[in-house]
């Protein structure tokens, strides 16, 4: 397939959000278009553990010197890397 | 009458309490090994129940049945492959959403199933309820509410699960159905799979086909390329319809579904309060807190083990060496007795001596804090310390065992998502100093020259780590994975479980490691009775003496090393005739010769476990490395000490 998902200029990466707020995701950037690994595509993974676009994601915990995040997705916990939640894009709800 | 033999099968996502109701299926009756070729672990296990023999397994823990990873491809091969009577979908309750996602799966996939609907009781200390008769009208699949930790619903499953195999499962199973537009094109494309023979039922393989399923996808294209072709361009169109990637498009829609129902069948009355759980886990994994926790428990398991392993290794080996008299009666002191004793008797203590002790301590602890939920904490906590040597938080897990015994830090390295990161992963490891260069560290270093010493040179062990760690990421092809990783809830573990997966580690330690250290002890005991060991040693007096300014001993010493490092001091203090080191080494020969042991060879048991994870080449690749790098290292250090002292 090989192209990118659309990425709106309201869109931010989930990194950018702080530790309480809530963000609908609408894309997750794929790695460069290089081979993952051994074809473990992390945004499938991503997708398998709940994270589809249109899903409220909430940035729980964000540990020191850009550590991983903890996020809260469809009422399981999940720790993602920083590279990886960079690559999430969400717009911010607004409460 | 003989009874008739069934299959059942344990499918679910990770930490759901799967192998708490395998542990009450099989009971002692369980074999766990490897899938045949792959280093994803196989657990087997056997029961009788009324008429039946039932042999039940348990898949790995996995959140999708597509091929990204080992694991699913494995579970999805063997439930369409290989065909069980029945599966059991084990499901954590108060994940339900994310769980159905799976069961949705399995249900498309059309295989037999039962439900065993897990961990109510921590849904329902997280505020859901969940109706369990609405549950299996809406999936149409028998639902069996459980709480494996306390044995409850375990019969009334197993009943179930004869049940329909006896007469046969209704055929009112929901049908996860898409959008109208993806429905559209996967009923033309399992119009042209029909026409085909294949395992996968025809409409389950349109919908993979359409999700970009590589391994169907290689396999349709054998039968006819022109349905694959087929497949591309109506994912294409939907690409262009959605704007999304066809993947995404099926996963959300089926995300949507498991929500729906999750959304009906369960009340929500969140809790007032944090519960105990939550307020644990915001504490383990505090911004600062969180590190000298971790670091105050870590420290504390240590200390336990060691203080028990040095108790109990003592003791066992007064027990065994007791008994030495009595073989040396019976063989004589001659060669033969000689021989079978120092070579094959004393290699069987020293396994004994260091199995029991230090490695089921190590293990029991480890499983608990696995299954408790610790483990996960630690790896968030450690994730951006191991990305600067390319790995991320999990890896630091094995990297932890190692420091009890680099055999099981090596096979611990499966945990890893990819072939690159195990291999990382493991040869990080083998420089960690295990248990038995603890010994040399604290009881040579430490104790002839101060403990701050002994500190210093974990300090350079970690910064050596750091460094070799960093080039090797950077040497090796491939992209760096991150984390991904579910931190389920805090629990009390199950005491069986903990036990039983304690007793399979060591069983698996064993069998590694035992036969190697009883032949190499076997030989070396031999190269020294024919008066071979010493020529050896001489013949690179030029290493050990020359280029390392250590006694010529040593020579011998580092050769027993092999087998376990801890021995290169017993043989020190044999060869040189005192065990007090200061009278006949320098401090800087003492640091010289533990730098040398830290680094210089896994083990031998080690290498073994490096062969079994990742072949015969890249074990000795790494072997050699590690010889020639301690070596390089020690002369090195001799030389600029002596320059500085």
């Amino acid at each position: 397939m090989g192209k990118q998902e659309k990425i709106e200029k309201s869109d931010m990466p989930l990194t950018a959000l702080r530790e309480g707020e809530i963000g609908i995701v609408t894309s997750i950037k794929s790695g460069h278009g290089r081979g993952y690994g051994r074809g473990i595509g992390f945004e499938r993974r991503l997708m398998d553990m709940g994270l589809t676009p249109g899903t409220e994601v909430v940035v729980v915990k964000s540990a020191l010197f850009h550590g991983p995040i903890e996020v809260s997705v469809r009422g399981s916990r999940l720790a993602l890397g920083r590279g990886i939640a960079e690559r999430i894009f969400v717009v911010k709800k607004s409460v | 009458m003989s009874k008739r033999k069934i299959t059942i099968a344990l499918a679910g996502n990770a930490n759901v309490g799967k192998s708490v109701i395998f542990n009450h299926l099989t009971g002692l009756h369980q074999h766990i090994g490897n899938w045949p070729g792959k280093t994803v672990e196989r657990a087997e296990g056997t029961l009788h129940f009324r008429s039946y023999t039932i042999d039940i397994i348990d898949l790995p823990g996995i959140y999708s049945l597509s091929t990204y990873s080992l694991e699913e491809m494995i579970s999805r091969k063997y439930i369409v492959v290989e065909r069980p009577d029945l599966v059991i979908n084990v499901v954590d309750a108060s994940v339900l959403e994310r769980n159905l996602f799976f069961t949705l799966q399995l249900i498309e996939l059309g295989t037999p199933m039962v439900i065993a609907l897990n961990q109510l009781d921590m849904a329902k200390k997280k505020g859901i309820k969940i109706d369990v008769e609405k549950l299996e009208k809406l999936l149409g699949v028998p639902v069996v509410p459980t709480v494996a930790i306390k044995g409850i619903g375990i019969f009334q499953l197993l009943e179930k699960a004869i049940e329909i195999i006896e007469k046969g499962q209704e055929t009112r199973r929901i049908e996860v159905r898409y959008g109208e537009e993806v429905e559209e094109r996967i009923a033309k494309l399992a119009r042209m799979i029909e026409g085909i023979q294949f395992w996968y039922p025809p409409r389950y393989a349109a919908i993979k086909l359409l999700e970009g399923d590589e391994e169907i996808e290689r396999t349709i294209n054998r039968i006819n390329p022109q349905i694959t072709y087929t497949a591309k361009k109506l994912a294409n169109e939907l690409e262009n319809v959605y704007g999304h990637f066809c993947a995404t498009i099926i996963t959300s829609e089926r995300y949507g579904i498991a929500g729906c129902i999750a959304r009906e069948v369960q009340k929500l009355v969140p809790p007032i309060k944090p519960t105990k759980e939550e307020r644990l886990h915001a504490l383990t994994t505090h911004k600062i807190l969180g590190y000298p926790i971790m670091a105050f428990l870590l420290l504390l398991m240590f200390y336990s083990i060691f203080t028990f392993g040095n108790y109990t290794s003592e003791l066992l080996r007064n027990f065994f060496y007791n008994w030495e008299f009595l073989f040396a009666d019976f063989f004589g002191i001659g060669v033969v007795g000689k021989l079978v004793w120092g070579g094959i008797i004393e290699g069987i203590i020293s396994g004994i001596t260091i199995a029991i002790p230090y490695i089921i301590p190590f293990y029991f602890i480890l499983y608990f804090l696995e299954d408790s939920g610790y483990l996960s904490r630690i790896a968030f906590l450690m994730d951006n310390a191991m990305h600067k040597i390319g790995l991320h938080g999990k890896a630091f897990i094995p990297l932890l065992l190692g420091y009890g015994c680099n055999v099981p830090a090596c096979l611990g390295c499966r945990i890893m998502e990819t072939e690159r990161e195990r291999l990382l992963a493991a040869f990080v490891t083998t420089l960690v100093p295990c248990a038995a260069r603890t010994v040399i560290i604290f009881g040579l270093v430490g104790q002839f020259m101060g403990i701050q010493w002994a500190l210093m040179l974990y300090i350079f062990n970690l910064v050596v780590i750091f460094v070799l760690g960093r080039l090797a990421f950077k040497i090796l092809p491939g992209e760096p994975t991150a984390l991904i990783m579910e931190m389920s809830d805090y629990r009390l573990p199950h005491l069986k479980t903990v036990v039983k997966q304690t007793w399979s580690r060591l069983a698996e330690f064993i069998k590694i490691a035992f036969p190697l250290i009883i032949v190499g002890s076997f030989v070396i005991k031999l190269t020294e009775v024919l008066g071979l060991l010493e020529p050896i040693a001489a013949s690179f007096s030029f290493i050990t003496v020359m280029w390392l300014g250590l006694p010529a001993v040593t020579g011998i010493t580092l050769i027993f090393g092999v087998l376990r490092k801890e021995l290169t001091l017993i043989m020190l203090a044999i060869l040189l005739g005192t065990t007090n080191f200061a009278q006949v080494l320098t401090p800087i020969q003492m640091i010289v010769f533990t730098i040398v042991i830290m680094f210089y060879i896994p083990c031998i048991a080690t290498i073994a476990a490096l062969v079994k994870e990742f072949g015969l080449k890249k074990a000795l690749l790494m072997t050699v490395f590690e010889i020639a790098f301690a070596i390089i290292l020690g002369g090195v250090t001799l030389r600029v000490l002596t320059l500085i002292i």
